[in-house]
């Protein structure tokens, strides 16, 4: 993969073995590591196993049913502002598909799940009958880049499809 | 920044290369060298280069106990350890309609046959936590109330004499990283007339075979009973080796349905619901081990992922 197609900025600086870690990991999760080490997402989970926020630096349960996320302000790597339409552009995505997820359905939000993006930095997600696995199901659902969507998307080319490949 | 090659789920690339965002907002985890995952090197190999300081590896994942202890007195590299959220816990298999691993009091009995610290010492050399049952004391949902399922073979002999399994050979599936757990777990039932068999996990399930050894961890933002309990016991679980459970399903949609403020009693309960039950041969927490070379501070992570933000070079 050439540095244009990953939206690298370059900049020059010269990697060597005086900067480079270089890291054997055997774990069948290693997709997942390099999914969280290179994607956002709304929140994470830190060193010490706490959540975090992550690009949504707050959020508030309203009701017993909505969640309204106040967003960070932050840009891509390739340039692109983040917002609440780049949050909800990752929540219509990821509904697009039965079963994204490859550890389980667990992670599914429900389909009468639904999200607004109220103005630039605010999104309120609506959850009918209420749902307190929210925020973790928020950890699964990454936030990248028009660039990533337009380009890769989670579509596996083998298949053509997203389901289990997210 | 993911610069080049690919990891999936059923295949990567031989090489994977992050860089940093120099853009990137978050100034505490704004990362400072490129990370190579070197997929060529086998583990072996990787932490024999972490401990003569050769320089090809720094940091190997996911060593095993006996991998961690033989690693090579070393002034150039260590083993680094890590109280993760992680469980090695025994699946019983109750497939069968008339599996006596159906009735909790035997399964009960076998929790109370195990010395799980003579288990862990012995089988682990000392890596880990002895815990009650899913979740470490201290964590989100740790009930302070609960302790481990207490050591009492002489009570456990009369129930699994009763249910037929007086002089028995237990069989446990396990990785071959933990044939030393099954070999101490056959030491404390040998105290009671039992013997276990460590049958590998690389073949075929058999289908007359006892306990399942699984290790799992939780890499939720607190939210453990979705990520380890529900895949063990609940209808939609990979790991479960028997019928549904209704009582737990009930349970996790009551967390489910739980406003966010209240849902750390619910957990509480489900903790105390698997171990009231039984629900699993209750083992101990193993740290997750690193050989780590010494021109590196890395991090490690409670939730098992090799995140590496804020590993930096030393100096």
């Amino acid at each position: 993969m050439d540095a244009q197609a990953t939206g690298d900025p370059g900049g020059g600086n010269a990697w060597g073995p005086h900067n480079t870690v270089t890291v054997v990991d055997p774990s069948p999760v290693n997709w997942l590591s390099i999914t969280w080490n290179t994607m956002e997402e709304a929140n994470r989970v830190d060193h010490d196993g706490i959540g975090q926020p992550s690009l949504a630096e707050s959020w508030r349960w309203l009701d017993g049913e909505t969640l309204e996320l106040k967003m960070r302000d932050a840009v891509y790597q390739d340039g692109e502002p983040y917002n609440a339409a780049m949050f909800k552009l990752g929540f219509d995505k990821v509904q697009e598909w039965t079963n994204p997820h490859p550890p389980g359905a667990f992670l599914n939000f429900a389909r009468d799940v639904t999200c607004e993006a109220v103005d630039d930095r605010t999104i309120r997600m609506r959850f009918p009958g209420g749902d307190s696995a929210a925020l973790m199901k928020l950890r699964g659902m990454h936030l990248p880049s028009t660039r990533f969507w337009n380009e890769w998307g989670f579509i596996d080319p083998k298949t053509g499809s997203a389901e289990g490949h997210w | 920044m993911l610069t080049e090659g690919v990891s999936l789920i059923d295949s990567r690339s031989d090489r994977v290369v992050m860089e940093p965002n120099p853009t990137y907002w978050n100034p505490e985890r704004k990362p400072t060298v490129r990370i190579v995952y070197d997929n060529g090197i086998g583990k072996d190999e990787g932490i024999k280069s972490v401990a003569s300081g050769d320089g090809r590896v720094d940091v190997v994942f996911d060593l095993t106990p006996a991998e961690a202890k033989t690693f090579p007195q070393s002034d150039k590299g260590r083993i680094q350890t890590k109280k993760a959220k992680t469980i090695l816990t025994g699946v019983f298999n109750e497939t069968k309609p008339d599996s006596v691993w159906r009735d909790p009091a035997v399964r009960q009995a076998l929790n109370r046959a195990i010395d799980r610290q003579f288990v862990l010492d012995q089988g682990a050399h000392g890596y880990g936590t002895v815990i009650p049952a899913f979740i470490q004391p201290g964590r989100y949902g740790a009930d302070p109330g609960m302790s481990p399922i207490p050591h009492d073979p002489e009570a456990a002999r009369a129930v699994l004499e009763k249910a037929g399994l007086g002089g028995r050979e237990i069989m446990i599936v396990a990785s071959p990283s933990w044939q030393g757990v099954v070999a101490a777990i056959g030491q404390c039932l040998s105290k009671i007339g039992l013997s276990a068999r460590f049958v590998s996990d690389r073949g075929a399930l058999p289908e007359d075979f006892d306990v399942k050894i699984e290790w799992y961890f939780d890499w939720t933002p607190q939210y453990p009973v979705a990520c380890v309990h529900r895949e063990f016991f609940g209808k939609d679980a990979t790991l479960r080796q028997g019928p549904e459970d209704p009582e737990f399903d009930a349970l996790y949609e009551k967390l489910l349905h739980t406003p966010a403020e209240r849902t750390e009693e619910v957990v509480r309960e489900v903790e105390r619901y698997i171990q009231d039950r039984s629900k699993a041969l209750f083992l101990y927490s193993p740290f997750t081990l690193f050989a780590v070379s010494d021109r590196v501070a890395f991090t490690a992570y409670d939730t098992c992922m090799s995140e590496l933000a804020e590993t930096r070079i030393k100096g």
